[in-house]
Formats: structure tokens, C-alpha cells, sequence
């Protein structure tokens, strides 16, 4: 039946789902009935909605409408993790607390004569020794706390302002990428600045040192002292910062340099600095005294050596699920050192 | 229309980059196909704003969790399909909805007058077609023609086979072609009159 055919050739012809051999018959179809052309014509227009068609402004319009909830949403999930209030109410909540900032800064534009800046309200996120967070933060960006650390950052950003915390310890982020509103990480020694990225910063106030380690996108590493010197990171870079303790120091012993370096990848693609967020603890011939101090923050225990020479070992590893004593046994094997616990619990190398 | 392609590559940077600007236009690419699709569901273009405002919402939330969706465009319009039914079923008004019971009105759509292949009277022939067909045979025409969905994206949608979707559009061709009576041969107008009756 060569017309159900035409109509067959024809719908799939304008699904875009025309085999070679399909197209080839619908071909010599059109040229017995060369009138069906018109129809075929018809079909290949861009056809419309009847009803309610958006212009370029109300699709703006809703984009910008999306967005307000969007981040309203994002707020919802931060303030509770665990969002065990139904939704409805916290929309009644951060209306009522919406009406009241309204109201607080119309109040504000009227009565100071001089207008004041508002500054968010700041929250925080603190983890203990062998306790890992992640965290949402109102933008969208992710961050990964890792053991020891803590992270400040305000329970809103601000609109067309840059998005700051302040980090104590070690994290790792991926920013949401906003061209509007670069974020900044704070830490004692530097500051970083990025678009949309991801990248980990190690800045423990214990250390004698301060690391930023870029894995993708770009940041800047501004550094905190008298020159407000600027590097720039490429991915796979990181930056390691010496810290001066005293700034007598300064005068008197020459400056260490801030160092650049590549990302050392263990085995694949696991890259030491970030191995952690992954929840892997990573190391590429390192020292057992660094691997020790790893180990005393990942399990929260204490390390010390009693035969000083073990001390400058070097050792490659990546665990993933093995408790304390099984990593501990693996180096052991090496037959390099052996290993005891004491009666309070503190781990002797010898 | 921004093709597959380019939906896959917004969705993945939104997945792998956190990209807001990717992930904004997606939404701009995708918002009015998926607000007339959600539409012609719940009846109500307002309720479908806020639908598909909230699959968005929840593609951003749930971003570094759906790098295995092979089909972004599928995911969204599932994901619209499900919420759309899921608010019905909370209205109460309409239980026991499906996807079959949709709103006609919205989902009608006519070849663009401006560009002066189709008179008007050629194109309320077209709508009238398009009307006398079931539901999801315009579902599935709409689908196609204006959303530019491929016959494997739909039948996953519908939970249909592509097989199907072909038969279905045949139809609603076959349907549009005999309204506007393009003068076949005599020799074909006399098959259809044969078969119309």
C-alpha cells in the first residue's frame, strides 16, 4: 500500500528517524505523487504552541523566578540536614523572616543616616580529629572538611559580592561557578580566589607549612604578607607556602620561597593531596614521620618513634577501608620497622 | 532548537563542573517545552511553572549524583511527568490520573503563520486534525514535531515501544495529510475515500 508507506516515510522524515534505504523510497514516492511535496513541506516548518507561547523576556522572567527558589531551596537544605520539618511551614518561616529583613532594612534606609552594611549571619562547621564533613553551602558549592578543621561561611551569600570563608585546617571544594561572585577562601597565611573550580587547601595552624592544591579550573593564591604577592595555579599545580612563626624570623633567616609543584598521582588517578575527600588516605614516597602524623589525624591517635633513624623512611601507600592496625601491619611488612602499642594506647615505631 | 548534543554537554558540565551558567542554560533551552508538557497534565500553566522549577531545583541539588544518566532530556521530561502526576494525586481532585487524561487545549500546535506556506484556513484544518485524535497520539505527535524527542526518548517516556510511537505518528501524518486534501492523484483520493468509510 504505497500511500500508508508515504505517511509512514513521511512521520519518520520528520522524527528525524529516516534510514538510507527509507529515504531512497520516499524519493521515488514523491516522484509519483509529486503533490504529497506539499504536505512533506508543511511537516518540515516549524510549527508553534496554540496556547500560551513564552517570549524571550518571560522565559528571563521565569529563569530569574527559578533562581529565587532555587536558592530558597538551598537555604532549606543547609539549615536542616536532616529536613524533618515539612516544606510548607519553613515556607511560611522564611516568609515571615523575609518580611522582617524587609522590614528591618526599609527601617534602616529611613532612620540611618548613613547607610550600614548588613552583614550575614555567619555560620559554622567544625570537625574533630577523625571526623570528615561535607557540606552544601548556599551557593551550591560543595565542600569537604577534612579531620581537624573549620570552615566559616555565612548562611547566605550576598548578592554581586564575592563569596567569602574563612578556612582553619584543611578542605576541599568545588565551587559553583558564579562570574557575578568569585569566591574567596580566607586562611591565616593566604587567601585564594576562584571562579568555578576545584581545588583543596591545607592550612592546619600546627603546620609549618600551607598547601594549594588546584585539580581543576584556576585560582589565584594571594599571600598574606607585606607584598600581597599573586600565583596564579594552573590545574594539577599546587602551591606550598612556608609559614613564619615570628616575624623577627623574617629579618634575621633568609625567606623560604612559596613553591610550586606538580600533583603526585599514587597509582592511577588518585592524587595524594585530594585522596582523602575520597575517604583514602594516600602518600607517594613520603617520610614515615609525615605518614605517622597522616595517621595520628586520620584515626586520632598518638605516634612517636622510639629509634629516631626510622624517622626518615620513605613509603608509598593508598588505604581505603583498613582500620589503624591493618595499615599499620602492611608498612610493617616492609621489614623496615616494627610497631607496639603501649598501655595508654599510643603507638611506639621502632 | 538546541539539539541533543549540546543538552548533553550543559547537563554534564552542570554534573562534573558545578557550571551554574551551563545549568542556567538549560533551563532557559528547556523551561517552555517542559512547563506545556507539565501543563497539559495538571490543566494549569501556573502550577507547571513551579513544577518544573522544582525538577531543576532538584537537578541542582542531586548534580553530582546523576553523572550516570545516559539520557538528560529523557531525565527531565520523567522527571516532569512524575511530579506533574505526583501533585495531581496531592490535589486530590483528580485521582487515578494518568498521563492519558491530558489537557488537549495545550498541548494544540499549528505550523507558524509568518512564514506564509500555510494559510490560515489550511492551518485550523491542521488543528482540527490534530483534535480528533486521541490524546496520546497528540502527546506523542507534540512530542516529536515541537519537542523534537526521537522515537527511543518518547517510548521511554510513555513507557511505550518505539515501534509504537512510529504506528501512533502514522496516524496522526496520515490524519493532518487527508485535512489539507492535497490533491493526490484521483487514483489515490479514491483509496482513501475507500478507506475513510
Amino acid at each position: 500500500m504505497d500511500q500508508e508507506k508515504l505517511y509512514a516515510l513521511l512521520a519518520r522524515e520528520m522524527a528525524g528517524q529516516l534510514s538510507e534505504k527509507e529515504a531512497s523510497d520516499l524519493q521515488q514516492l514523491l516522484q509519483r505523487y509529486p503533490d504529497a511535496g506539499y504536505i512533506r513541506e508543511v511537516f518540515s516548518q516549524n510549527w508553534s504552541p496554540v496556547s500560551n507561547q513564552y517570549t524571550s523576556t518571560q522565559v528571563q522572567q521565569l529563569l530569574e523566578k527559578h533562581q529565587s527558589r532555587l536558592q530558597e531551596a538551598m537555604a532549606e537544605t543547609i539549615i536542616t540536614p536532616e529536613e524533618e520539618v515539612p516544606r510548607k511551614v519553613w515556607k511560611l518561616y522564611l516568609g515571615i523572616a523575609a518580611s522582617l529583613l524587609m522590614l528591618i532594612s526599609v527601617g534602616f534606609y529611613f532612620f540611618q543616616p548613613k547607610r550600614i552594611k548588613a552583614t550575614a549571619a555567619l555560620a559554622q562547621l567544625v570537625t574533630s580529629k577523625r571526623t570528615r564533613s561535607q557540606i552544601l553551602l548556599p551557593d551550591g558549592s560543595r565542600v569537604w572538611l577534612n579531620a581537624g578543621s573549620k570552615l566559616d561561611y555565612p548562611e547566605q551569600f550576598e548578592p554581586h559580592k564575592p563569596r567569602e570563608v574563612n578556612l582553619e585546617g584543611e578542605a576541599f571544594f568545588v565551587v559553583a561557578s558564579d562570574a557575578e561572585r568569585p569566591f574567596r577562601v580566607h586562611t591565616k597565611t593566604f587567601h585564594v580566589r576562584v571562579l568555578g573550580t576545584s581545588f583543596n587547601v591545607r592550612a592546619y595552624p600546627m603546620e609549618d607549612s600551607a598547601v594549594t592544591t588546584l585539580v581543576q579550573g584556576a585560582v589565584e593564591v594571594v599571600l598574606d604578607n607585606n607584598t600581597k604577592q599573586v600565583v596564579a595555579l594552573r590545574p594539577n599545580e599546587k602551591l606550598t607556602i612556608p609559614i613564619h612563626t615570628t616575624p623577627a624570623e623574617i629579618h634575621n633567616t633568609p625567606v623560604p620561597l612559596p613553591q610550586k609543584a606538580k600533583l603526585v598521582l599514587v597509582q592511577d588517578s588518585i592524587i595524594t593531596e585530594t585522596a582523602w575527600v575520597q575517604n583514602k588516605l594516600a602518600f607517594k614516597h613520603l617520610q614515615l614521620e609525615k605518614v605517622t602524623a597522616m595517621l595520628e589525624q586520620w584515626y586520632g591517635v598518638e605516634i612517636d618513634f622510639r629509634n629516631n633513624s626510622k624517622r626518615n623512611l620513605f613509603f608509598t601507600g593508598v588505604f581505603e577501608a583498613e582500620n589503624l592496625e591493618q595499615v599499620l601491619n602492611a608498612l610493617e611488612y616492609t621489614q623496615s620497622f616494627s610497631w607496639e602499642k603501649d598501655s595508654t594506647g599510643k603507638i611506639w615505631i621502632k | 532548537m538546541v539539539n541533543d548534543k549540546q543538552i548533553q554537554s550543559l547537563f554534564h558540565r552542570v554534573c562534573y563542573n558545578n557550571d551554574m551558567q551551563a545549568y542556567n542554560e538549560l533551563y532557559i533551552a528547556l523551561c517552555t517545552r517542559l512547563i506545556h508538557f507539565s501543563a497539559s497534565i495538571v490543566s494549569s500553566f501556573h502550577l507547571a511553572e513551579e513544577i518544573v522549577s522544582d525538577v531543576f531545583i532538584t537537578l541542582w541539588q542531586k548534580r553530582n549524583n546523576l553523572s550516570h544518566v545516559e539520557n538528560p532530556l529523557v531525565y527531565l521530561y520523567v522527571s516532569a511527568k512524575n511530579l506533574s502526576l505526583n501533585t495531581l494525586q496531592q490535589q486530590k481532585k483528580h485521582q487515578h490520573r494518568s498521563i492519558e487524561h491530558i489537557n488537549l487545549d495545550i498541548l494544540s500546535i499549528a505550523p507558524d503563520a509568518e512564514n506564509g506556506m500555510v494559510s490560515a484556513e489550511v492551518s485550523q484544518k491542521i488543528e482540527g486534525a490534530i483534535r480528533s485524535l486521541p490524546a496520546r497520539c497528540q502527546l506523542i505527535f507534540r512530542l516529536i514535531k515541537h519537542d523534537g524527542l526521537s522515537y527511543r526518548e518518547v517510548a521511554t517516556l510513555l513507557g511505550i515501544s518505539p515501534k509504537t510511537v512510529d504506528a501512533q505518528l502514522t496516524i496522526a501524518v496520515k490524519k493532518i495529510s487527508q485535512a489539507i486534501r492535497f490533491d493526490l492523484s484521483d487514483e489515490i483520493v479514491q483509496t482513501f475515500l475507500r478507506i475513510d468509510s
